[in-house]
């Protein structure tokens, strides 16, 4: 079973999406700000991380950077969820060094394409 | 006045007329001597000026360029526009009274020359224009003032917009998650209305959605992300998803591609989204007739365009709806939204899209027969061509632009895109950037940090740019750091009556911007290097390391922009790539060597290339040191450049003979 750590701070949105990917077959770790998302990351290794970009003590961006310094988590691919869906925000996400964007709300089907691409890289 | 008198005057004015004209006329009259002094000046001059007498002006007023003009310049424009073409008409500068109060003046003034073309002096007219001046303030005002308020209106809509997703999104997700689970339950009666909240949702969510693009659109947030796509590629695309829509009323979809159609460099997103909005339309109002979408490559007063066209044989429009189709909130008529659903918004949406990537759309409609859209866009999003390439990178650490001896830039803004934008290409140009989003701030930063220059914007809420230069020209503290304007509002004689160094208008010309501030502030000669180098990476690397050694950096992409930097600044040392675009590291060389004041600068050669002999030979004596990139460490090429700059910075007699003259 692939294992997924969702890091977001909003408790519905969390709940919501981690139920979600439940039923479709994850395991799902859950972290509620970028620091406990790190923490997590570093402990349990997942094989893919989804990064809510504004997070409370340490955000996305910064955590992201953080994930890809360290050479255990360096190679797990992260996938940055912003609620700015504005121009440039891309660029952003990826400059920290995340794998692939998606913008709030989320398009579940999309969400998952995007997961399974991700999955099916890293495992390549 | 009597009837016979007035040709009396008119045959033989005699002296007392003139004198009579001077001391009673309305305007102020003068005589002046190209040095500012007076000659002749009339009562209405003195009254003007707020002097009790002429005697009293002429008395007091020397040196006009610096008595009277509140920026002494005006007075040498004055006199470059006598020396060009002999009068001026309607010439305006703020002026002080004898009080020290300002007024706006108008003159009209002529140049007398003597005999032998030297100017004996300059007479004219003056008028009090204060008035008109304020007049025209006060509209000038208003005018930004509803801008701004438009603005902000847009502004809390995007962000509105934005906080009703959020809980949006939740009720979405929800619905769907049990609606998956009530499907997996086996209950029908849940799944169907769990269906109808999702899809209420959902209709919500396009509405605002359209909602937050106008309200970008307006508050000129809306920005473009060209990139290069095949046309017909893109067509097939948006034809294979759109197709469940337009097929869905019994209707037939048509796609006619020319052949030659080419590849576009624009907006993507853009454009797709309107063919979508449009064929998504075709759809919705027509049932069992014929879609079609059909694409050219046209060509108009030079430039290469691809128009779009979406037809339907649908219910069609009278003259009247097509006229307020385009109108954001605005369908046909107010029962089309019940019949055919839809926000209203996505025609005007298309519309400022087809705008925004430089084209534009129009329709040709009958009612009852169906609808044509032609859109049409150009080949190459405007202003791309020269576009520089986004550089996403600058210094992470704000903490890092605190310290360091690279010269400071304040920024006082309110715009935060701004602060992103200077903050990033200053950085790559040697400056650190310290950014304030109001006076106030702005101000205390001033104080403690001592800017090498202030980069002041005009339009900000609570304290305007104006009332900011006032107060920094106005502190002993703050008055010598010099004050560039950069701004929107195009008030030169505004910003330089009140002192500024200089003005540059929004938006930003990064070339000129950068030169301008290289005036107030380069970076520190004694330690800073330039690198040639036309790979994004490497140079990123070069300089994070050698800023670590408190090296400022200045970088080029190619030999000819590290001409133009030299231009502008002198570094300690030259790192040079060979292989790059434009103009190589050969040529270079050899550009710089041919200049003297350029000479004695170390040039250091890193290269991928295992160099050939005859490439050393023309190297040879022109270069300090030729390195293989790889084959040495970082950390040799760090010690290299220190030493270098060391050496730099107290240049010895040995240092400059082991850089001859070019040969050739």
């Amino acid at each position: 079973m692939k294992k997924l750590l969702l890091v977001e701070d909003n408790e519905m949105n969390r709940d919501m999406l981690s139920r979600r990917l439940a039923r479709r077959g994850y395991e799902i770790l859950v972290a509620t700000d970028g620091s406990e998302g790190l923490a997590e990351a570093t402990r349990h290794l997942p094989d893919l991380i989804i990064m809510d970009m504004s997070l409370p003590v340490l955000d996305g961006w910064e955590s992201t950077r953080a994930l890809k310094e360290q050479p255990a988590t360096r190679s797990i691919p992260v996938l940055a969820l912003t609620a700015h869906a504005m121009a440039g925000e891309r660029e952003r996400a990826l400059e920290a060094g995340c794998n692939d964007y998606d913008t709030k709300p989320v398009d579940f089907t999309r969400l998952l394409g995007k997961i399974e691409t991700l999955l099916s890289g890293s495992s390549a | 006045m009597s009837p016979a008198s007035i040709p009396d005057i008119a045959d033989k004015p005699t002296e007392t007329t003139y004198q009579s004209i001077v001391e009673h006329a309305i305007e102020g009259i003068f005589q002046t001597t190209p040095d500012g002094r007076y000659l002749l000046a009339n009562p209405a001059l003195a009254e003007i000026y707020g002097y009790e007498s002429v005697e009293e002006l002429k008395g007091g007023v020397k040196e006009i360029a610096r008595q009277l003009y509140v920026d002494p310049a005006r007075r040498e424009e004055f006199i470059r526009l006598m020396n060009q073409q002999d009068a001026v008409w309607g010439f305006e500068s703020p002026i002080y009274r004898k009080d020290g109060s300002v007024i706006w003046i108008s003159e009209n003034v002529r140049v007398i020359r003597a005999g032998d073309q030297s100017v004996r002096y300059y007479e004219g007219t003056v008028e009090d224009i204060t008035e008109r001046k304020r007049v025209e303030e006060e509209l000038r005002r208003a005018k930004t003032a509803a801008e701004e308020a438009s603005r902000s209106k847009s502004q809390f809509l995007a962000n509105m917009s934005h906080e009703l997703r959020t809980p949006l999104n939740a009720i979405i997700g929800y619905s769907e998650l049990m609606r998956e689970e009530a499907e997996d339950l086996d209950q029908q009666s849940f799944v169907r209305d769990l269906k109808k909240i999702e899809s209420a949702g959902k209709h919500l969510l396009e509405l605002i959605n359209g909602v937050l693009d106008i309200a970008k659109i307006e508050a000129g947030k809306m920005e473009t992300h060209a990139e290069t796509f095949d046309v017909e590629a893109m067509l097939n695309d948006v034809a294979a998803t759109i197709a469940p829509v337009v097929e869905k009323n019994g209707n037939r979809f048509e796609i006619v591609a020319e052949p030659a159609l080419g590849s576009m460099h624009t907006d993507l997103t853009k454009v797709r989204q309107s063919l979508f909005n449009l064929l998504g339309n075709a759809g919705k109002f027509t049932e069992n007739g014929v879609i079609r979408l059909e694409a050219h490559r046209v060509s108009q007063n030079g430039s290469e365009f691809i128009l779009f066209q979406v037809s339907d044989t649908g219910v069609g429009m009278s003259p009247e709806q097509c006229a307020k189709i385009f109108e954001a909130f605005t369908q046909a008529d107010a029962s089309t939204t019940r019949k055919f659903g839809g926000t209203g918004l996505g025609l005007a949406i298309t519309r400022e899209f087809s705008r925004i990537v430089g084209g534009d759309i129009t329709v040709t409609s009958e009612l009852g027969k169906g609808s044509t859209f032609s859109m049409r866009a150009p080949v190459t999003l405007p202003g791309t061509a020269t576009a520089e390439p986004a550089e996403v990178r600058f210094a992470d650490d704000p903490q890092s632009e605190l310290s360091g001896d690279r010269p400071l830039v304040l920024l006082i803004d309110d715009d935060l895109t701004v602060h992103d934008l200077v903050r990033r290409f200053l950085h790559k140009e040697g400056f650190r950037t310290v950014c304030a989003p109001s006076g106030q701030e702005g101000l205390e930063l001033a104080k403690t940090l001592q800017p090498s220059v202030i980069v002041l914007d005009v339009m900000m809420p609570t304290m305007d740019g104006w009332s900011v230069l006032t107060r920094v020209k106005g502190d002993p503290a703050l008055a010598n750091i010099p004050v560039v304007m950069l701004t929107m509002v195009d008030n030169k004689e505004m910003g330089f009556s009140l002192g500024v160094d200089d003005y540059m208008l929004k938006p930003i010309e990064r070339g000129s911007f950068v030169s301008t501030l290289r005036k107030y502030g380069s970076p520190n000669a004694s330690t800073s290097v330039l690198v040639l180098e036309d790979d994004a990476t490497t140079r990123e690397l070069l300089r994070t390391s050698l800023e670590k050694d408190g090296i400022s950096v200045v970088e080029a992409t190619n030999g000819a922009e590290g001409l133009r930097k030299l231009a502008t600044i002198r570094p300690a040392l030259i790192l040079l790539d060979l292989m790059m675009p434009e103009m190589d590291g050969f040529q270079f060389t050899r550009e710089v060597r041919s200049r003297p004041e350029w000479r004695d600068i170390p040039i250091i050669v890193m290269t991928a290339k295992d160099i050939a002999a005859d490439d050393r030979t023309r190297l040879d004596g022109h270069v300090s040191r030729i390195l293989q990139k790889g084959a040495c460490g970082r950390e040799e090429l760090l010690a290299e450049i220190s030493s270098r700059i060391a050496r730099a910075t107290r240049p010895t007699r040995a240092e400059t003979e082991l850089q001859p003259a070019l040969a050739s």
